[in-house]
């Protein structure tokens, strides 16, 4: 069963996936900081927003609002959605 | 904990439901479709679906979210490995190819779908457009550097759903990835590379 990263939603296939390739964190190595701890909910939802943007091109308000739907869906931002 | 044979039951039946459902979304059109029809082809009682799927909004969303989680990963594994750009673009078009009916649904109907529903074909793209990225940063020697990545994977995107949403007229009764495979990925390539790969291109 491939791994779900908990704060993005990306499937992590291969140790690369993983931060310092440590296939037993339950986060991927772009939600991780350099340190290797997970990013916080305002870095992951600034960089959603930029990603959109970037490869997609979506409008900003639009961005940030698929952005903001779509990680309330995560296991790690669910309470985040509840407050 | 263990289940009780109840709960697996119950699971069974959601799974059908599911299958059921999405057999019904790519045959008729995702909101041509009653939750009545799932349940009469499903071959279980109004009040058995009821159990499961509340609304028709419910149904759809699920069905959706499902079977885009499923796609979303299926499309990261083929897509992922992918070396140079003619591999990425095919193996994102054989990803489109094995789940066409569905796909090509979801192309037609999403702005139209529950919110969370649309934000599960989004996340799709998502997927895709992560890849696509990276693809690109791989290949800069070779992709135009004069268009926006935004663009880029747009026009991309454009191109297939424009060929799927219009299967009647491209490919009447047939698969259109399977039909325009080679001619999409052939000339998107030579729009998006630099006169050397173009060159190369050629020579193929
Ligand atoms: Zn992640």
């Amino acid at each position: 069963m491939m791994k779900i990263c908990i704060a993005c939603g990306m499937p992590m296939s291969q140790a690369a996936d993983f931060p310092d390739g440590d296939e037993s964190k339950d986060y991927c190595v772009y939600c991780a900081r350099p340190d290797g701890m997970m990013q916080s909910y305002p870095e992951k939802l600034e960089g959603t927003v930029a990603f959109l943007m970037r490869t997609q091109g979506f409008d900003e308000k639009a961005a940030r609002e698929v952005a903001v739907r779509t990680l309330a869906q995560l296991p790690a931002w669910k309470a985040v959605r509840s407050e | 904990m263990k289940k009780t044979m109840r709960q697996m039951q119950k699971e069974q039946t959601k799974e059908r439901l599911l299958e059921t459902a999405c057999q019904l979304f790519s045959k008729q059109g995702i909101l041509n479709t009653r939750v009545a029809d799932v349940a009469q082809a499903a071959g279980v009682s109004h009040g058995t679906i009821f159990l499961h799927f509340e609304t028709q909004e419910r149904l759809v969303t699920e069905v959706v979210e499902r079977y885009c989680g499923g796609m979303a990963a299926r499309l990261h594994e083929l897509t992922c490995s992918c070396g140079d750009v003619r591999e990425f673009l095919s193996a994102h078009l054989e990803g489109i190819m094995e789940f066409e009916p569905f796909y090509t649904r979801l192309v037609i109907e999403n702005r139209f779908l529950p919110l969370g529903a649309r934000d599960a074909w989004i996340t799709v793209q998502s997927a895709i457009s992560y890849h696509f990225s990276q693809m690109v940063e791989r290949e800069i020697s070779l992709v135009r550097t004069d268009v926006p990545l935004s663009v880029l994977f747009n026009t991309w995107m454009g191109l297939i759903h424009y060929y799927l949403e219009n299967g009647d007229l491209f490919a009447p009764g047939e698969s259109v990835i399977h039909r325009y495979k080679n001619v999409l990925c052939g000339n998107y390539l030579k729009m998006i590379t630099t006169e050397r790969m173009k060159h190369d291109a050629k020579s193929i």
